[in-house]
């Protein structure tokens, strides 16, 4: 299986071979030299893996914000990448052109709204004030730009993820 | 008297900490909690658990009249409150002891005479206490202001009166900042504290903040348990705290000890209580306020003096006098608290409520944790966002360092985010290393280090393998021979997710 990733900003390339024996696989980064390793998944998301003799401990964490690598106390995370897709096109320019969406980096209620629709923004002003665990924080904009949508009012809720407003 | 159930009025770690003491020694323990709390470890680890109220802390944890029905209810003997909430409330206290339930904790007038800033100072005045010069009363007006700071000379604080945790504060550098940094600290403290007096005192530049932890019977004993640093802070909240600190040798030991013992006894101290200091490059301390409750990090005073504090409120709150005198408090080891937040600190330190999907905690030799989470547990908004205490114990400081990288080394926090990468940074740091900290040492560390995340190509090379080792496992179980693409399949979970909470 060959599968293409994404982590610490550069894509990889990875061949994944099972062997026969049970939890073994011979692998290969990038086209280089293919090694032996096993594999074997504790229980779901945790993985021990020994790699040459090298054992460590992974565990994996899924949450809206992607995919992550966690092991010896470091975080990777990663994405699956199609190079057909638009997305991972985009995300090799930079993504600079078209609108951008401001969304909740946590669940948490709305304390102020600072800007209105149509209002032209410089990239990293304030838009919208969230207070959550005793703590405002402000977000700002991604780009400069005009605020085509808003669609929060002062004292709503949020769910992290949600898109609040839209700078294009 | 000896107390056959105790009511705990708090949640999170610090009432999971309270439990268990309650347990050990043969009492039963009532929990309470509010909506977002019903699954909270304090709840499930209690013996019996009433529901307060909706969310907010002002409708649930801060209803005191609510706390003393189910207090009555219950047959509780006596009310823990934790830290927070509550637990410096006097006119909680006194309604206690009006409801016949003991309050575990200081008497409500001496709660008054120290939980003020500008009283408390008077009370030092009184016992001869080093404290910053300034005022000792709340400021008139912005002239009276004006004449206080031209006397002890710029820069000076300003402080609110009934403050706490960095609110209604503002430093200032010269006289033509003072107009507005008077007019933006009262009107923080009012809306804050519901007060707006602010007094003015003495700025000591790059001090260290060093406290002492005292613990007085009800027959008039009063002992010291020596001193913790927790100069490691940002905006005025504690990071990291130890014990003992690097710069307070037997000499200043002795005279803090005894300057926070005449303190407590001349306001009629008794139960646990913490006499905080700023203490100057010379070496100098200064009073700074009194904590009349438990604190956060009373671990640290457990471990290098082998008792347990929450025993001995219990045991002091049942009439028992001070099992042991203060030459018999030895100090040994160190000990050092990390505490555990859910905030990202590579974005801004923005909160991060939310289910903690992975949890794997650390163990082993010298390491102690203070938990009120589980995995599965969903981290609500509504509260400070301290999810456990990680606490170090070593023979020396630079074992305690290392003990504690190790242990950050071992635990895993994943679902929301944490500062556990910020604890690396600190300690990997040699100023830290050397002791070399002072209230400011933190916003400068950030300011010139950020907070890196460290990647060698071999740990990265290690984590592409891992990621595709789960991405294999991950088709094969949905019966597909090919890879899908992570981000399409998210979206999907994601829609499938939101679909069943609609």
């Amino acid at each position: 299986m060959i599968l293409q990733l994404e982590i610490h900003g550069e894509l990889r390339r990875i061949e994944l071979t099972p062997d026969k024996l049970p939890n073994r696989f011979r692998v290969a980064l990038n086209d280089g030299a293919e090694q032996e390793i096993e594999a074997r998944l504790l229980r779901p998301g945790v993985l021990s893996l020994q790699i040459a003799g090298k054992t460590c401990r992974c565990v994996l964490e899924e949450g809206p914000e992607g995919t992550v690598i966690h092991f010896a106390g470091s975080r990777f995370p990663y994405q699956m990448d199609d190079p057909r897709s638009l997305k991972s096109r985009r995300s090799r320019t930079g993504g600079h052109d078209g609108p951008k969406p401001v969304s909740a980096p946590m669940p948490g209620r709305v304390v102020r709204v600072l800007v209105q629709k149509g209002d032209e923004v410089q990239a990293q002003q304030g838009i919208i004030v969230i207070e959550a665990m005793k703590m405002q924080n402000e977000l700002k904009s991604p780009k400069a730009g005009k605020i085509a949508g808003l669609r929060v009012q002062p004292g709503g809720t949020v769910a992290a993820g949600e898109v609040l407003a839209v700078v294009e | 008297m000896s107390f056959g159930k105790i009511l705990i009025a708090n949640r999170g770690e610090i009432a999971l900490r309270i439990i268990r003491a309650c347990r050990e020694l043969g009492i039963r323990t009532v929990a309470l909690y509010s909506d977002a709390d019903r699954a909270a470890l304090h709840v499930l680890e209690a013996d019996e658990a009433y529901r307060l109220g909706p969310a907010p802390a002002t409708e649930s944890y801060l209803r005191g009249d609510l706390i003393l029905d189910i207090a009555h209810r219950t047959e509780a003997d006596a009310i823990h409150p934790g830290y927070g909430f509550l637990s410096e409330n006097a006119d909680f206290a006194e309604a206690c002891g009006k409801a016949g339930v003991k309050f575990i904790g200081p008497p409500p007038s001496a709660m008054r005479a120290l939980g003020s800033k500008t009283s408390a100072r008077q009370v030092a005045d009184s016992v001869g206490m080093p404290r910053t010069p300034g005022s000792v009363k709340g400021l008139a007006s912005l002239e009276e202001a004006r004449t206080v700071a031209a006397q002890i000379g710029y820069p000076v604080m300003l402080k609110a009166a009934a403050g706490g945790g960095g609110k209604g504060m503002r430093a200032v550098f010269s006289a033509d900042e003072l107009a507005s940094a008077f007019s933006a600290a009262s009107s923080e403290a009012e809306r804050a504290f519901g007060s707006g007096e602010v007094y003015l005192e003495k700025l000591i530049e790059r001090p260290r903040h060093i406290e002492i932890q005292v613990l007085a019977d009800e027959h008039g004993n009063c002992v010291s348990l020596g001193e913790r640093e927790c100069s490691v802070q940002r905006r005025h909240q504690k990071v990291i705290e130890e014990a003992p600190s690097a710069v307070v040798d037997e000499d200043l030991r002795r005279r803090m000890d005894e300057a926070a013992v005449r303190l407590a006894k001349s306001a009629g101290y008794t139960n646990a209580g913490t006499v905080e200091f700023l203490v100057d490059e010379a070496k100098n301390f200064y009073f700074l306020e009194m904590n009349t409750r438990l604190q956060v990090e009373h671990p640290v005073t457990e471990l290098v003096t082998g008792l347990d504090l929450v025993h001995l409120q219990i045991h002091i709150a049942q009439g028992g006098r001070l099992p042991f005198r203060q030459a018999d408090v030895r100090l040994r080891g160190h000990a050092m608290e990390c505490r555990i937040y859910a905030e990202d600190p590579e974005n801004g330190f923005f909160p991060s409520p939310g289910e903690i999907t992975r949890l794997l905690q650390p163990g082993g030799p010298g390491i102690r944790e203070d938990s009120g989470v589980y995995e599965g547990w969903v981290v609500p908004m509504e509260y400070d966002p301290m999810l456990s205490k990680l606490i170090a114990y070593a023979p020396d400081r630079m074992l305690a360092v290392h003990r504690l990288l190790r242990a950050l080394d071992e635990y895993v926090i994943g679902g929301i985010r944490s500062n556990l990468n910020l604890f690396r940074t600190i300690l990997r740091d040699p100023d830290f290393q050397k002791a070399n900290i002072d209230t400011g040492y933190l916003d400068r560390l950030l300011v010139v280090k950020g907070i890196a995340p460290e990647t060698s190509p071999e740990r990265v090379e290690i984590a592409a393998i891992a990621a595709a080792v789960f991405e294999s496992m991950r088709s094969t179980s949905t019966g597909q021979n090919q890879p899908t693409n992570g981000s399409s399949s998210n979206w999907k979970k994601m829609a499938r997710r939101e679909a069943l909470h609609a």
